[in-house]
């Protein structure tokens, strides 16, 4: 059974192989989306953002994803900086939300379904996962089999949100799009956006430096480099 | 009869030569860390039909032996890294009908056309 709702401005598929998706993921999704969202006045983000609350007065989880963007920040050298985006914590909230809501299908009792969100992948259980071709919508890249695993790809195609390097200011050169895959949705998402504002230049030895994530990098001149342990269908 | 000995004569005219070869690189200075020297393990596949002869190379297995060690942190780094990324080039595939999600960089409502019918065949084989 499969259930889909636009949440956080995008579409969250969530399926499960047996029985039905409780209404309980949703309604998850729908509290992150009042906490942390930056198109919500009263979201706890956006009277931090505003000077109306102080960090230390926060809710938990508030201050643990914070915390968690600073740690970030520093396994990234700074490619993954939510200071440069004046506080928005969004390209970490998406991930970490699909990892806390696959807890709650854990807790459960599910043991294979896929959450999807707005092209970001969480499953348990063994599922075929297609990568979007950077260039051509219609088509896909690469087929990934995937078990118990999380996939976040970043890249020049991605709405309104063009992903600057922190450093320099400047979009990134030589590269269409980066796809990580690993245990953790949230942290997996942070690396594909650092790596991918590192540029074409930089971010495919980084990635291959990554411990317990593995990496697709896609470069302007059509090569396709992944880490040894990406697991691609042939 | 005569077409048959055409058909015959072109099958006799196809060879496929396949080669694997080593091919290591030059030691390059890895900014001020040492140096990397890269070796590569290509197949060379030379297909010769009549006249027509078509050469492709793929890169099946990228090793670095001489790779920066001199302070325990490269060490580290580059046992971390070794062997090092494998290189293909990007090509694209039709939507396999098996394939149950689909995870990309867009989320415009395009990709939730896409997200919906990947999806939607999940669904079927529930």
């Amino acid at each position: 059974m499969h259930r889909v709702e636009h949440v956080m401005g995008m579409p969250i598929v969530v399926a499960v192989r047996d029985g039905d998706v409780p209404d309980e993921v949703f309604d998850w999704f729908r509290h992150v989306d009042a906490t942390f969202s930056t198109y919500k006045g009263d979201s706890e983000i956006s009277r931090i953002r505003r000077g109306e609350l102080a960090i230390e007065d926060a809710s938990d989880e508030v201050r643990r994803v914070l915390g968690r963007c600073d740690e970030l920040r520093e396994e990234t050298s700074g490619f993954f900086d939510i200071d440069a985006v004046d506080g928005d914590p969004s390209g970490f909230v998406k991930g970490w939300s699909v990892d806390e809501a696959a807890a709650i299908l854990d807790r459960a009792g599910f043991e294979e379904y896929a959450i999807n969100a707005g092209g970001d992948i969480r499953v348990r259980g063994t599922w075929l996962i297609g990568i979007q071709h950077p260039l051509e919508p219609q088509a896909l890249a690469k087929e990934v089999e995937g078990t118990d695993l999380a996939v976040a790809t970043s890249g020049a195609y991605e709405r309104g949100e063009h992903v600057r390097d922190p450093h320099s200011g400047h979009a990134p050169a030589g590269i269409l799009s980066v796809t990580i895959t690993g245990p953790d949705l949230g942290t997996a998402d942070a690396y594909a956006t650092a790596a991918f504002a590192m540029g074409g230049h930089r971010a495919p030895n980084w990635t291959a430096h990554l411990r317990g994530y593995e990496a697709m990098t896609i470069l302007t001149d059509g090569r396709v480099l992944c880490t040894p342990g990406f697991q691609s269908v042939e | 009869m005569l077409a048959a000995m055409t058909a015959a004569a072109s099958i006799a005219a196809t060879t496929k030569k396949v080669v694997t070869k080593t091919v290591t690189g030059p030691q390059a200075v890895a900014d001020r860390w040492g140096y990397v020297e890269v070796v590569l393990v290509v197949k060379k596949t030379t297909t010769t039909i009549g006249t027509h002869k078509k050469v492709t190379r793929k890169i099946i297995n990228v090793t670095a032996p001489i790779y920066p060690n001199h302070t325990g942190r490269s060490i580290f780094i580059n046992q971390q890294a070794i062997p090092l990324l494998t290189q293909e080039v990007l090509t694209m595939t039709k939507f396999n009908p098996n394939i149950e999600l689909v995870g990309g960089a867009t989320a415009t409502s395009y990709a939730f056309a896409q997200s919906l019918q990947a999806a939607l065949i999940a669904a079927k084989k529930f």
